[in-house]
């Protein structure tokens, strides 16, 4: 296993009115963060807020290329990106233990966090395809280049480690600073992974290590 | 964080405590037990709440110090609320430590707060000042600010420094205002009534009038000699004679000064100092010996002559005497006025805040439920004593959210 300080690139926020940042995602061009009753999507380069949609937004966030899945109580929510109206509504595979969530390869997956655990799981029906055990408590999780990527938050530490997607296996981690929490996260696609800030209210990026 | 936690987290700052336990009722993991003591605790079960608590703290893991922290500070406002000071004071010390180093200084500040507040309650003054003036300036929420303030405003009570107090209670209000929970309007109303209710009794001259609390503090700079029942001390501006721990000569000193200019016969002060039912020898030889103790302990203040029929009192450099007393005069004041808080005490807790001896204040107590001047509720260690005109059960329990938060 590889495992090196996280170099954080950029911080986006504390945003006025937003206590928390639960969960994070990226549609190509914005950054979109859930804040408990809203869901906000950032310009990445000016780092203003450009959208709002008023919706139950109580963990992780993911995009399809057309729908934001939003995790609310112990449902998960598919949003119209377009309109920000709720299309259809599936059960959390975690019932309300959930955080983490992503979208890949025409699947959800969803972190469950004190389980530590990470559901494969049917956008349509909700049904669990699959389950990944991890080592650590899982907040945000997102695939990116065929690497599956998480977020662990457990007690007062936090970091960004790149798994086994077969196994669970640990292959890669990037240590985040003290007292800095991994409330969410996603790929830009790129070398830049965004990850939500809890408490602080701040969404940060963080440099995603080149495959040698 | 996980989703349903985070929903019944903003349903509990939001003020909707059963919103919250719809949310995490059945769930026993250990972020689901602190959020569902807390709406307990909010709903007024607060012997259920500290369980859960309990049980939280035990759940989270050895690496969640910061969570386990926050439940030892709710547990701590629950005690004392419950008014269980005996709680250890050391484990809310320990936790508020932990909350500062791990940089949870909104939650470390509030947990100073509660310590100060148990100060407060038992008399140590001058410790709850310096909690107070310790903790680090860090912007606080609404209803953070309006606990600081009530206990600003309770040491300037207190300390008979009705400005400080009344300015305190005004930052009070607006801040409860600004955090929109009824609980804390009422609880500084509550407080504001204490400065526009009559504090003390002025007895100079054979007559009596009712002070309020500001006219209290003006007398403390008057120039006249003050008996000070309320702490048992014989004053004149700087200079100040305890008699504390001798109160058969307070009690004469009292009867002299309620008297003068007039003279106090000797069967008077014997009935009144000795509580004697019949006068004979033996109590004129020890009026002797305890008036020549007095005279000794005045010297500063006054001087004691004897007339035809008894003593009186002749104060040094002032022309005039009065007698500071409490408002309505009881066997038991001490007792009532600290119960006059309307908050439900042990009577353990009264006697540490008394320093008096658990069986005395047990037979005060008893004593004054017979007369229905007070009431109790629960049973053997759970029973707490409270005043009756107290409707319900008023808790001063503010459990911010912010408490579960990260």
């Amino acid at each position: 296993m590889k495992r090196s300080a996280a170099e954080i690139v950029r911080e986006y926020g504390p945003f006025p009115g937003v206590e928390a940042v639960h969960g994070v995602s990226y549609d190509g061009a914005q950054v979109w963060f859930a804040s408990g009753d809203k869901l906000s999507a950032v310009d990445p380069d000016s780092g203003k807020v450009a959208r709002s949609l008023d919706i139950a937004a109580h963990a992780g966030t993911a995009f399809d290329g057309r729908h934001l899945f939003q995790i609310a109580e112990d449902r998960i929510q598919k949003i119209d990106a377009a309109s920000g109206a709720i299309v259809s509504t599936i059960p959390a595979p975690g019932g309300g233990g959930d955080s983490g969530l992503a979208w890949a390869e025409g699947s959800l997956w969803v972190g469950q966090y004190r389980e530590r655990k990470i559901h494969q799981v049917d956008p349509d029906t909700g049904r669990i395809l699959r389950t990944i055990e991890s080592k650590r408590f899982v907040t945000g999780v997102t695939w990116v280049d065929g690497e599956l990527w998480h977020g662990t938050w457990e007690g007062d530490d936090s970091d960004i480690r790149r798994i086994d997607p077969e196994t669970g296996k640990v292959l890669e981690q990037l240590d985040m600073p003290a007292g800095t929490m991994v409330s969410g996260l996603e790929s830009d696609g790129g070398d830049r992974l965004f990850c939500g800030g809890g408490a602080s209210g701040k969404v940060r990026a963080v440099r995603r290590p080149k495959r040698s | 964080m996980e989703s349903l936690i985070t929903a019944a987290a903003r349903a509990l700052e939001a003020g909707d405590p059963l919103g919250a336990l719809n949310r995490v009722a059945l769930r026993n993991d250990a972020p689901s037990l602190a959020l569902r003591g807390i709406a307990m605790a909010q709903l007024g079960d607060l012997a259920k709440a500290k369980t859960l608590l309990r049980s939280a703290a035990r759940a989270f893991g050895p690496r969640e110090a910061v969570a386990r922290a926050r439940c030892v500070v709710a547990e701590a406002e629950i005690a004392l609320v419950s008014r269980d000071l005996s709680w250890p004071a050391k484990s809310l010390a320990a936790a508020r430590a932990t909350l500062a180093s791990h940089g949870d200084l909104a939650n470390a500040a509030y947990a100073g707060h509660i310590e100060a507040r148990r100060l407060l309650l038992l008399g140590r003054i001058d410790e709850a000042e310096r909690t107070l003036a310790a903790i680090s300036a860090v912007p606080l929420a609404p209803a953070s600010l309006v606990v600081r303030d009530l206990v600003v405003a309770g040491i300037a009570i207190r300390r008979l420094k009705t400005r400080d107090a009344r300015a305190a209670l005004d930052r009070a209000g607006k801040a409860a205002l600004q955090a929109r929970i009824p609980a804390l309007v009422a609880e500084v109303d509550s407080a504001n009534l204490i400065l526009n209710t009559p504090a003390a009794r002025l007895i100079a001259r054979g007559s009596e009038h009712p002070l309020l609390l500001g006219e209290v503090e003006r007398l403390a700079t008057s120039t006249a000699l003050v008996v000070d029942t309320f702490h048992h001390v014989v004053r004149r501006q700087g200079t100040a004679v305890s008699l504390g721990t001798r109160p058969v000569l307070f009690a004469l000193a009292r009867l002299l000064a309620q008297a003068w200019p007039a003279d106090v016969s000797r069967e008077a002060l014997i009935s009144g100092a000795f509580q004697a039912r019949h006068v004979d020898e033996s109590h004129r030889a020890r009026l002797r010996v305890e008036i020549g103790r007095l005279r000794t302990q005045l010297k500063p203040l006054a001087e004691i002559s004897a007339t035809r029929q008894g003593f009186e009192l002749a104060p040094r450099k002032t022309r005039d005497v009065i007698v500071l007393a409490r408002p309505v005069e009881e066997k038991h004041a001490a007792v009532l006025a600290i119960l006059a808080d309307g908050e439900p005490w042990s009577s353990s807790a009264l006697a540490l805040a008394l320093q008096m001896s658990a069986r005395s204040v047990q037979r005060a107590l008893e004593e004054l439920a017979r007369s229905n001047k007070v009431q109790s509720f629960g049973h053997g260690r759970a029973r707490r004593w409270m005043t009756p005109p107290v409707p319900g059960f008023p808790t001063g329990l503010l459990l911010p959210g912010p408490l579960l938060k990260a």
